[in-house]
């Protein structure tokens, strides 16, 4: 007795199946089915991930998998499940699931019967009945190769419908088929089914009635209870033997090639690479091309030829010279496996001189990975968009799409819907959701459903919490990838279906990165990257006032007052390194060349800490750095080996593994793994896939070293160290990438600080600080900035020379909260000469009374004498904007001069705090300036002098709130306070945190009791014990009352000191 | 007068729990574009730092443990009227002031209570008594009195002195845009006394001509009227009488032509009756009002005083014309358009309307919740499938009974369903998922002759958990005391014995009769032999 599934919903089919893909093809296999067929939704975005999963099944029993959708179509037609037979047939459905979602609005497809019958060829079809009216000239319509599906679901009437249906089919000749149409692998789903039901129609379980199913059959029945349950019309199951025999269609003939627009006619693509790689170094280096490099680029050219990948080279090069082209020129720069070579050097895809730095082609260059070659092109974020649309220009929308995200339930969204499916008010929800710290929370344990206010022991919430779990990780919907592209040489459409995205113009697939990477199809990730942009505005900026010239790779190498800088954690707004964590890291490792940066960028990283190898590099830097000619020990293998193996592979990181690829080179050297193994162990340490676990790799790891003599203990560190990557490994290449513009932002920082502080302004949102951080690092750096005016400023933030010939950092318009770029446009556009006064400034740009509102707010008006206060009341008297056009002849165009009474003075204090409610900052004075004289009364020590009195002093610290985290998962909690003098950086326990949780969370003001803690570095941290909120004392700049802040996790650059205040405009 | 805690007060007069000390902060959501705030808040709430209007996610985080309710504005307005009337003790001429505030015409009425000063004490202490927090002021004029409540409590402005005790009050009392307000603010003009100072050309050109009228009113030079106290009917007929009628005819003769000229009043407007309310104002001052709802709009006047008569039959206190009344009035409180529709000869309309005006008059006799109506639930569940309303509830007039039946096809529901299934003895069926071959019921046994299912429907395993899982809840408590330990009940894990499914027969016996049977939960692997229910019986 043997049987197929051919009707099966996973929950691909966004909420309706409570299943996923790999859970169905388990099933089948333990049920003993031959074959089992996938057919989601008008969508073939699950059968990538029962595909993996079905690979990872014993070859020998698996059950075939058969590749298939169930049409729903608009026009009345009932459902038709198709299964192409063959490639080409494959292609068609394809084809015809992208028509149908390129009518649609995104995530949804319009089909009509006749879009079937167009593409209909050598597709097998299952038309699932609704009535036998109307099916006559349907089924007569779709001709042979066609069967009608039976099922018995338990409704009551089973066998006399099935008695009708048989007599119907044979009437009409067409066959019969028995389908369970499962919405689950097993009948234990069915209340997950009815969860995702009544979340997608918007119901509580106790409103959702009959839009539920009535019974739990719906599931993968065995062989024997199909043809107990067809035991009138057993040849209905026979039949799904015989559909299944006929289709020989699988994934692995999804065979994919590279456009050819990048070869000129007449060469072939490898030639072309190699013409291309020989004039760019030639270029590169005029003095002639290095042995070294010559020698590398020779090699890695041959490998490229022998893995045929050539075109990959070639499309990439394609849109990096494209970008290089542009006027103005885009910024770029590559990483990624593949990135890092003489050849991606030469074609300009990356900046690492391959002369001066040793490249990691060889990670790339295992000839055994099948593996795609992997290349990330980051472009300036503004301009990114102008790559991608040439993409779509130059291929085609039928060759270039974007890959998909698919958006999964974390336990924050799962909690807040199953908790409405149940009834609980979102309050609850919330409360429950709001426990999970971030976005990634893992699940909700019963602690934190306590810390939510909630008793788990509660019936009701019980469920949720258990029903949220189970939800977590479905997939709710598909998204476009960021930038992630794929391009072929064929149709896409008829690899997979496109579908347009939310975005105008932008297409994707609907398959992710993962789904690629397991059907082996290359991509390339076009990506944004904000720092990008900063440096190319700094160049300008550089450029327009110094006359000079700076590209990525005519920046001044290696200069020491930069790296000088950045050992003194002078780091605000350097790229990668500006976090708190990599600023007190700075101090300790103190860069002094290139690749300091590359460890330093990827040491502070969740995989390095969690393998515990930062604590042993210190150690050996600092040794190191006390004597530079200081041998370290490397262990060594038995002596019949090479007794500097180990040396060859960690010498860089002074012994200590911190990247992939050392990793990969001591299983493959150390522990002799084969290239399989390796392969097998690197896809285990990749993030969030799933495909094999890392601990099965200890013993053979282990043993392997043993085995050339290495000491076991050593070797259990070796594999507990690699294990850290697991969740968070940086791979060399794309650190080194990194760390080009690590070393170029640092540069322009030391050598132009105006510059560099317009640029990172003129780029937000980037970066880690906000934008009061930056001006007051500037004016630290002595950089000399004014206020935005409306007379002056321009959209951006510019540099103006003050009398003294200084370069001045003049704020724009843009960092007026509220403030419309079209406005500034206008007053740019209308300057001419200049302003006379507010008269003529309001009447000739003719801007909204909004707009003059927020700039009077702003205090923009200061060169038409008009402080804040006279600014505005200057502002009111201005007629509305828009006049009823009855009264609009009783609005006088020019008012008459007013003289008026003088407003009462506003006081410093006030002006500061408004300056902080508009632009986010005030140059006028710190807010905590006018609290001095009440804190030295109560002994409070200034933010600068806390590391003065020594580690361990206890000391009292006010200030106002910058930043608080909470990384990870983490037991402490990182608060940055700040004053007048300086900044002060505070951890709070989280055991302390609960106790205190009000004032860490809401006070803008914060008094931090503690014990000061100083590093020999001279990293300096207090330590809390206690935390008094003294927001009420800021009352004192306005007499005004201040909302506490809203506490919910927000990225550090969005944190505001002071809120826009609530009764604005 | 303004109460500024109505809200919390209203909760804890209603439930005398949230009274208790001990309990969480009481806060009262409101819900704005989509996001829940705070819409009032009691003392204990606000001293934590809460504050109205702040978004609820805010408030929780900083003060996790809060009892949260929802608002209810209507009830909030309903307890406002409430305390209006019960203010009427100190002056008959009372008004709302939604959302929290009256205000009392005193004029006249002070000296009866020793003096203002003396009358704002015992006003205020009256109503602290009633376990209100309440602030008050007096002044000559309404707005300036409203003004001073809310910002001086306890003033008393001389007439004539307004504009001096207002001066010293924040411009926020002035009762205009909030952004006027926060203008004046950001100008430096903080307080009103700082306002009465600047041009009045100067204010008109920035706030326009009706800011400089508020603030003048404000300041004694106009005032507002008092609005009354109950809202105003949608159309009335009232009847005085210069000798007050005394007799049960002349009232019902009265009642009559008031019902008529009603009547007359909504065929011209093309609408018809939902809720009226009859008045009886005694000789005596004392009002008695009389509450009627329809079932369905109409205009009949006969109907309406049919209904009138009933009601006053069925009065369990009398209406009690004492002295007699002198003046008799009906209020449609509640009015419908009633859309004329043309009937065709053999329709049943006239018969829907008798069924209609049948259950009026029954729920005018015996209470609205004694005439009961099944309407069509939307479940699987055969027993929850129809439910009871009353029949005056027109809420679920239009709910459709769903049906999978085929035209020609015996139904699938029997007609009549049991209240409570009965056990059968099935001795033999077939495992797992066939009918009896016979079974017996009340003694007497029934061969099966015919049968089709089973309809396997699954009972809603997300209800009755409190009575299972409070077991296990208890269980465990008493298992062990460990915090961690303790397992919640696991929901996903049901037994077919907790929620079990259920598999429907429709039979036929050899003596004709039909029945619905189900067999109780499925063979499963332990052996134990399901039980067999009959739960309906078709005609």
């Amino acid at each position: 007795m043997s049987y197929v599934e051919l009707a099966v919903t996973t929950n691909y089919s966004f909420l309706r199946g409570a299943s996923h893909p790999g859970q169905f093809v388990e099933r089948a296999a333990h049920l003993g089915y031959p074959a089992i067929g996938i057919a989601d939704r008008n969508t073939l975005a699950g059968v990538v991930r029962a595909y993996a999963e079905w690979e990872k099944l014993d070859e020998e029993s698996r059950p075939r998998l058969l590749i298939g959708a169930r049409l729903v179509f608009r026009d009345g037609t009932p459902d038709i499940i198709a299964y192409p037979q063959d490639r080409a047939a494959y292609g068609r459905l394809c084809q015809l699931l992208s028509k149908g979602k390129l009518r649609a609005p995104k995530g949804d497809c319009f089909l009509d019967l006749n879009d079937l019958m167009d593409f209909r060829e050598r597709l097998l079809l299952i038309v699932i009945p609704t009535g036998l009216e109307n099916l006559k000239p349907m089924l007569k319509a779709l001709g042979p190769d066609t069967w009608l599906a039976a099922r018995m679901l338990y409704i009551g009437e089973d066998r006399r419908h099935l008695k009708t249906l048989m007599r119907f089919a044979r009437e009409n000749r067409t066959p019969l088929i028995a389908v369970n149409d499962a919405l689950y692998h097993h009948p234990d789903q069915r209340e997950l089914q009815d969860i995702v039901t009544c979340i997608r129609e918007h119901v509580t379980l106790d409103q959702a009635g009959t839009r539920l199913q009535a019974n739990a059959a719906r599931y993968l029945k065995t062989p024997g209870e199909m043809f107990r349950l067809f035991r009138a019309c057993p040849e209905a199951v026979y039949e799904t033997l015989r559909l299944a025999g006929r289709i020989t269609f699988t994934l692995d003939e999804l065979k994919y090639n590279y456009p050819h627009e990048p070869v000129p006619p007449g060469k072939t693509a490898d030639g072309h690479l190699r013409d291309l790689t020989e004039a760019g170094l030639r270029k590169h280096y005029p003095e002639g091309i290095p042995a070294k490099v010559a020698e590398l680029a020779e090699k890695e050219l041959r490998f490229i030829s022998v893995r045929g990948i050539a075109h990959y080279f070639l499309t990439v090069h394609d849109i990096v010279a494209f970008a290089r082209t542009r006027k103005p020129e885009i910024l770029c720069q590559g990483r990624g496996s593949a990135a890092n070579s003489a050849v991606c050097y030469a074609l300009g895809v990356t900046s690492i001189d391959p002369n001066n730095f040793d490249v990691f082609f060889e990670r790339f260059l295992n000839a055994d990975r099948k593996e795609p070659p992997d290349i990330d092109v980051d472009f300036e974020h503004e301009r990114r968009e102008e790559v991608i649309q040439h993409i779509y220009e130059r291929y085609g929308h039928r060759r270039a799409a974007l890959t998909a995200t698919v958006i999964s339930y974390r336990s924050r969204s799962a909690i807040r819907e199953v908790g409405k499916v149940f009834g609980l008010t979102e309050d609850v929800t919330g409360k429950l959701a709001d426990t999970v710290w971030g976005h990634h929370g893992k699940g909700l344990s019963s602690k934190q459903v306590r810390q939510g206010g909630s008793d788990p022991a509660n019936a009701i919430i019980a469920r949720a919490v258990h029903f949220a779990r189970k939800l977590t990780g479905f997939p709710r919907h598909l998204s476009q990838h960021v930038g992630g592209f794929v391009l072929t040489e064929d149709f896409l459409d008829t690899i997979v279906p496109i579908g347009p995205a939310a975005m105008e113009k932008r297409y994707f697939i609907e398959w992710d990165k993962d789904d690629l990477d397991a059907l082996r199809i290359m991509k390339v990730d076009v990506l944004a990257l904000g720092m990008l942009t900063c440096i190319r505005k700094a160049f300008e900026l550089i450029t327009l006032h110094t006359g000079e010239d700076f590209t990525l790779a005519s920046v001044p190498q290696e200069e020491p007052e930069v790296y000088e800088m950045l050992s003194r954690a002078d780091a605000i707004g350097v790229f990668q390194v500006e976090s708190r964590a990599q600023m007190s890291m700075l101090p300790r490792l103190r860069p002094e060349k290139f690749y300091d940066l590359v460890i330093e960028v990827a040491i502070v990283r969740p995989g390095p800490i969690q393998g515990n190898m930062v604590k042993p590099y210190l150690k050996r830097r600092k040794r190191y750095l006390a004597n530079r000619k200081f041998v370290f020990d490397y262990p060594r293998p038995g002596p019949q080996h090479n007794q500097d193996e180990l040396k060859d592979v960690l010498h860089r990181t002074l012994g200590v593994p911190l990247f992939q690829e050392q990793a990969m080179k001591l299983a493959m050297i150390a522990a002799q793994f084969t290239s399989g193994q390796v392969d097998g162990l690197r896809r285990a340490m990749a993030t969030f896939r799933h495909l094999g676990n890392i601990e099965d790799y200890k013993p053979a790891f282990v043993d392997g070293m043993i085995g050339r003599g290495y000491v076991r203990k050593f070797a259990e560190d070796c594999f507990e160290q690699i294990k850290g990557f697991g969740s968070y490994g940086f791979p060399e290449s794309h650190a080194a990438s990194f760390s080009v513009l690590v070393y170029v932002s640092a540069w322009i920082k030391k050598f132009h600080p105006a510059a560099f502080a317009a640029a990172l302004l003129n780029s937000q949102p980037m970066g880690f600080y906000a934008p009061a951080e930056i001006v007051r690092d500037a004016r630290e750096h002595e950089v000399p900035v004014l206020h935005p005016d409306a007379a002056i400023s321009e959209w951006d933030n510019t540099l103006e020379p003050n009398e003294e010939g200084t370069l001045c950092l003049r704020l724009g318009l843009r960092q007026i909260d509220g403030f419309a770029e079209k406005d500034a446009l206008t007053i740019m556009a209308k300057r001419g000469t200049g302003y006379l006064d507010f008269t003529d400034f309001a009447r000739r740009t003719a801007l909204s009374r909004r707009a003059l509102v927020t700039l009077a707010e702003a205090d923009a008006f200061r060169s038409f004498a008009l402080d804040r206060r006279e600014g505005l009341w200057a502002v009111r008297r201005l007629p509305d904007d828009k006049p009823l056009p009855l009264f609009e002849t009783r609005v006088a165009p020019d008012q008459g001069a007013e003289t008026i009474a003088p407003l009462p003075v506003m006081p410093l204090s006030e002006h500061v705090l408004a300056d902080y409610r508009t632009i986010g900052l005030s140059l006028k004075a710190y807010p905590t300036q006018f609290l001095r004289p009440r804190f030295d009364a109560e002994g409070f020590t200034p933010c600068a002098r806390a590391g003065d009195l020594g580690d361990g002093a206890f000391v009292r610290v006010a200030g106002i709130v910058l930043v608080r985290q909470r990384p990870g998962e983490g037991n402490a909690i990182f608060i940055t306070l700040s004053d007048e003098t300086g900044i002060c950086n505070v951890v709070v326990w989280a055991r302390l945190f609960e106790d205190f949780r009000k004032e860490v969370m809401g006070a803008r003001l914060l008094l931090v009791e503690g014990k000061v803690q100083v590093s020999p570095e001279k990293v300096v941290h207090l330590m809390a014990t206690r935390l008094v909120d003294r927001s009420a004392d800021l009352r004192v700049l306005s007499g005004e009352t201040l909302a506490p802040v809203t506490p919910s996790p927000r990225h550090p650059r969005n944190v505001r000191i002071l809120p826009p205040s609530r009764d604005f405009h | 007068m303004w109460l500024p805690r109505l809200s919390t007060e209203r909760l804890k007069r209603d439930d005398a729990s949230l009274c208790d000390g001990k309990r969480p902060p009481l806060v009262i959501a409101g819900r704005a574009n989509n996001a829940l705030y705070v819409a009032a808040l009691e003392a204990r709430a606000q001293r934590l730092g809460l504050y109205k209007n702040q978004p609820l996610a805010n408030a929780r985080a900083i003060t996790p443990d809060l009892t949260i309710i929802p608002a209810d504005e209507k009830k909030d307005l309903e307890l406002l009227e409430r305390i209006v009337v019960w203010c009427d003790r100190f002056s008959p001429f009372v008004a709302a002031v939604p959302p929290d505030g009256l205000i009392l015409d005193i004029t006249g009425a002070a000296h009866l209570f020793g003096g203002e000063a003396a009358m704002l004490d015992h006003v205020t202490q009256k109503i602290g008594q009633q376990n209100f927090a309440v602030a008050a002021a007096i002044a000559g004029t309404s707005s300036a009195a409203r003004a001073l409540a809310k910002f001086a409590p306890g003033h008393i402005a001389a007439p004539g002195a307004e504009a001096a005790a207002l001066a010293r009050l924040p411009v926020a009392a002035l009762a205009v845009d909030d952004k006027i307000i926060a203008a004046l603010n950001r100008a430096g003009l903080k307080t009103i006394g700082q306002v009465q100072t600047r041009d009045r050309d100067e204010l008109t050109a920035r706030f326009g001509k009706a800011f400089v009228t508020t603030l003048e009113m404000l300041l004694g030079q106009h005032d507002q009227p008092i609005s009354p106290r109950r809202p105003l009917p949608d159309l009335m007929a009232e009847q005085r009488f210069a000798e007050p009628i005394v007799t049960q005819d002349a009232i019902v003769a009265c009642l009559l032509s008031l019902a008529g000229s009603l009547s007359g009043i909504l065929e011209q407007r093309g609408l018809g009756l939902r809720r009226l309310t009859a008045s009886f104002f005694r000789a005596d001052g004392q009002v008695r009002r009389i509450a009627l709802r329809l079932g369905g709009a109409s205009r009949d006047a006969d109907r309406v005083m049919r209904l009138l008569r009933e009601r006053l039959d069925s009065l369990s206190d009398p209406l009690d014309p004492g002295f007699g009344f002198d003046v008799i009035r009906l209020e449609a409180m509640l009015t419908e358009r009633i859309e004329i529709s043309a009937t065709s000869f053999d329709s049943d309309e006239h018969a829907k309307h008798e069924i209609q005006y049948l259950a009026d008059r029954l729920s005018a006799r015996h209470g609205e919740a004694r005439v009961l109506r099944f309407v069509a639930q939307d479940t699987h569940i055969p027993e929850a499938q129809s439910v009871a309303v009353p029949a005056e509830d027109r809420e679920f007039a239009d709910r459709v009974w769903p049906s999978r039946h085929l035209k020609n096809d015996p139904p699938l529901r029997p007609l009549r369903l049991f209240e409570k299934p009965e056990e059968i003895n099935v001795p033999f069926a077939t495992a797992p998922d066939g009918p009896p071959s016979f079974f017996r019921w009340r003694r007497a046994q029934f061969d099966v002759a015919r049968a089709e299912g089973p309809e396997r429907i699954a009972m809603e395993w997300w209800r009755n958990i409190s009575a299972s899982e409070k077991r296990t809840e208890a269980a465990s408590k008493a298992q062990t005391k460990s915090e961690n330990e303790t397992a919640p009940p696991r929901p996903g894990d049901k037994s077919e014995a907790q929620y079990p499914t259920r598999d429907y027969f429709r039979v036929e016996t050899r003596q004709g009769q039909r029945f619905w049977l189900y067999r109780d939960g499925l063979y499963l692997q332990n052996g134990l032999a399901p039980r067999w229910y009959l739960h309906g019986i078709f005609a």
